[in-house]
């Protein structure tokens, strides 16, 4: 039995590296990220003010911090049982639709764009952000004003882009001045005519990639899909968890305050993350979270433009689509919903109103969940009479697809592994993690190329060695 | 490309918020862009290895032997390193965990989460956790240090434009109270409120008005959004440099001394709440030796008190 090790020499949120366990005739027998960092949030919790759980756990993550900052007021509110006013809700969906025009338009035109451009066997030297300018200047600029006008958002709304601190108790901590108004408005138009412009750009993309890499069409990891749904209709922030068997089924929708009577965390020896699975007749079926899944759980779009792409999309791939690679027309749909959405939020004359109520606090027990950019993030808080956590828990996206990810490795090598180059198995393996935009990902994939290490090993001897430096 | 500034960026153990707070220059990037020149970063470009640079920047703490190795090659290769962001500084908010136990740790997360259901620890193929964080400069010589969570883009600017144009960065002293607009004033506030507490007045310094505020004890490297929307400060840059430097000033005896002044809320009912509340004051702080070293800092202690009530 011989063991390949890729160990990529830069964190992946942390550290990560992949170990692919091999039969005698060359295939694969299983696949396996190890996450090597267990920072312990669910501890360091316990003993805080409630009321500081928005702005300690938007450190969890950089990239999304509004998604946590939000999942843990919306906990804390279902403790206390407190409703923030119409403009604080509004303000904080706002918030949350910055963030996912900032992410999305990062993962798609600077992280995994790359990819799109130059295609997965291209050369990885020009496979960056960098090559992108040099090679298609004006789509590249374009691309990074978009992401900027969604963190531009963010700002507005949240006091500030990384880690906002306006979301409290009771709704958003200021009221929006009318100049600021104005001109978040404008750059809503500025975002929404952007998007017009780079979705059909980037969708031409991805079909030209799929034809020039048929093999892409084999990566397809049949797991139930979960996702948020407000009215069936793709939402973020609002609404009921719906799973979505892998024939299409609407197998189970129920509000996310019973989340533990359906997800199970597990653990394995060899990583710090555990894997979620949800409890179905009796067992542990496989799920996938993120904009993908979110796009195969819902009936359909809110809006006009984000549901023509989804109709576009949904005709070459009848729902519910299992293709790794078309977690980017998801992301492209859902681009194009943020942008459609965060005008209509921004015309709504109930953003006049106060943004904030006062709030008592009791003992008590909430939980909050939010669609964050790379899928459903749950938190729950435990808070006792004096306003002080009791007990925390989290589950994050990337843990939530962490058994299909392994999936996906596996898939990846078997059809790679084979009668292909070194170059092209280290790219596939990259492809198939990037594809889930973990959020240990983000922290790797805009190098153009993973630094990867592969050792193939026979009874614990060394054969031989390949790989790319850092 | 001779002429502009090489700069190097890498990234340790974080959250990645340092570096999207770099890219958050917006269009700003572009006048730093005529006279630095990026190499290695992780974020933008491909660049491999750690080639010859002048300004280095590096992010996170240290966790791991790879962010040991790395913060190294770094060190190596560039004539300036700046610690960049409170992690790299001071430990950052992840330091909270120091006041647990490894075992506190696992235990909490894989036996009493309530979603968790498993017999196995995490024990073959990863490495026994660390030492949750360690401040850069305990491990390589630091030349600057630009504490925030993450800095401002304005002090980003400021440096890398004071650095290609060979002057130092204005090294401001500042707390953040100073681009704070609140008037502080006596009041005859007579108990501390908690954050949570009613709508605090828009216009009057936290404290007049008996909530915790770290404003006056905090590094300014962010422009005050908290108490400017509305919300008291949190102390995520981290202390002041006298604080920082002088044995017998603390976070908490600083604020209790003001508070005492402004209001009828007697100093000892401030420190307690303080040391009450300490993961919360302290988290961003506590890894570094010149907070968590210092003799009076009881931090288990605190922690243990409030979690047997």
């Amino acid at each position: 039995m011989a063991t390949i090790r890729i160990d990529p020499v830069t964190r992946i949120e942390g550290h990560a590296r992949v170990i692919l366990e091999m039969k005698d005739d060359g295939t694969v027998e299983y696949a396996r990220l190890i996450v090597n960092e267990l920072r312990g949030f669910e501890r360091m919790l316990v003993g805080m003010e409630a009321d500081r759980m928005p702005l300690v756990t938007a450190r969890i993550c950089g990239v999304c911090p509004v998604t946590h900052t939000l999942a843990a007021i919306q906990a804390l509110e279902d403790a206390f049982r407190v409703a923030p006013p119409p403009a604080g809700k509004i303000l904080r969906e706002l918030l949350c639709m910055g963030q996912l025009v900032h992410s999305h338009a990062l993962h798609l035109f600077a992280l995994g764009g790359p990819d799109l451009f130059f295609g997965i066997s291209g050369d990885p030297a020009r496979r960056s952000i960098v090559g992108m300018v040099e090679a298609a200047p004006e789509l590249a600029k374009k691309a990074l004003r978009l992401r900027t006008l969604g963190q531009k958002v963010v700002e507005a709304v949240g006091g500030r882009g990384v880690h906002p601190v306006t979301v409290v108790i009771g709704g958003i901590s200021f009221d929006l001045a009318a100049d600021a108004l104005a001109s978040l408005r404008k750059q809503a138009d500025e975002m929404l005519a952007l998007a017009r412009e780079l979705v059909p750009l980037a969708r031409d993309l991805l079909l030209r990639l799929v034809e020039r890499e048929p093999n892409l069409l084999k990566l397809e990891v049949r797991a139930h899909d979960l996702g948020m749904v407000r009215g069936g209709k793709v939402s973020h922030l609002d609404g009921a968890l719906r799973l979505v068997s892998p024939d299409g089924k609407v197998a189970e929708e129920f509000p996310a305050r019973e989340y533990a009577d359906r997800l199970v965390e597990r653990s394995y020896a060899w990583s710090y993350m555990k894997p979620v699975f949800f409890k179905l007749g009796g067992k542990d079926a496989l799920y996938r979270v993120g904009a993908l899944a979110r796009v195969n759980a819902a009936d359909g779009m809110e809006t006009p433009l984000a549901q023509a792409e989804l109709e576009a999309f949904r005709k070459a791939h009848p729902a519910p689509c299992h293709l790794t690679i078309m977690h980017h027309w998801a992301r492209i749909i859902e681009l194009l919903w943020a942008c459609e959405k965060a005008k209509l939020l921004l015309g709504d004359p109930a953003l006049s109103g106060p943004a904030r109520v006062p709030v008592q606090i009791t003992a008590g027990r909430g939980v909050g969940c939010v669609e964050a950019p790379r899928g459903t993030l749950i938190h729950e808080y435990e808070v006792d009479a004096k306003g002080i956590v009791r007990a925390a828990n989290l589950l994050v996206a990337t843990q939530q697809n962490y058994a299909a990810i392994n999936q996906s490795i596996e898939q990846a090598a078997q059809s790679y592994v084979a009668g292909k180059g070194d170059q092209a198995v280290l790219n596939a393996l990259e492809f198939a993690i990037r594809c889930h935009d973990p959020c240990l990902s983000c922290a790797t994939h805009a190098l153009g190329q993973m630094p990867l290490e592969v050792e193939v090993r026979r009874e614990g001897t060394l054969v031989r060695r390949f790989g790319r430096e850092a | 490309m001779s002429g502009k500034l090489r700069l190097n960026t890498e990234w340790l153990s974080v959250c990645g918020g340092c570096h999207v707070g770099i890219v958050d220059l917006h269009e700003k990037i572009l006048d730093v862009l005529g006279s630095v020149e990026v190499q290695r970063c992780p974020v933008l470009t491909d660049v491999k290895g750690y080639p010859e640079a002048d300004i280095g920047i590096i992010t996170g703490a240290i966790r791991n032997e790879h962010d040991r190795a790395a913060a190294l090659a770094m060190r190596r290769a560039c004539k300036t390193i700046i610690a960049f962001g409170t992690c790299a500084v001071h430990g950052g908010l992840p330091g909270a965990n120091l006041a647990h136990s490894r075992e506190e740790i696992l235990d909490t997360v894989f036996r009493r989460s309530r979603s968790t259901e498993t017999d196995v620890l995490p024990a073959s193929e990863v490495s026994t956790l660390e030492k949750m964080v360690t401040p850069l400069d305990e491990v390589i010589p630091v030349d600057l240090y630009l504490s925030g969570c993450p800095p401002h883009a304005a002090f980003i600017f400021d440096a890398l434009v004071a650095l290609a144009h060979g002057r130092p960065p204005k090294a401001r002293d500042e707390t953040v109270c100073a681009a704070c607009r609140r008037s502080m004033v006596k009041t005859d506030v007579a108990e501390l409120r908690p954050n949570h507490s009613g709508i605090p007045d828009p216009g009057r310094c936290f404290l007049s008005q008996g909530y915790v505020c770290l404003g006056s004890v905090t590094l300014d490297r962010c422009l005050s959004p908290c108490p400017k929307q509305g919300v008291p400060c949190t102390g995520c840059a981290g202390p002041t440099m006298q604080i920082l430097t002088e044995p017998n000033r603390d976070l908490r005896t600083e604020v209790a001394e003001r508070m005492r002044r402004l209001t009828k809320i007697p100093a000892g009912a401030v420190v307690s709440a303080m040391e009450a509340s300490a993961k919360t004051h302290y988290a961003y702080a506590m890894a570094t030796r010149m907070i968590g070293g210092k003799p009076t800092f009881l931090i288990k202690k605190w922690i243990s008190d409030v979690e047997a009530v």
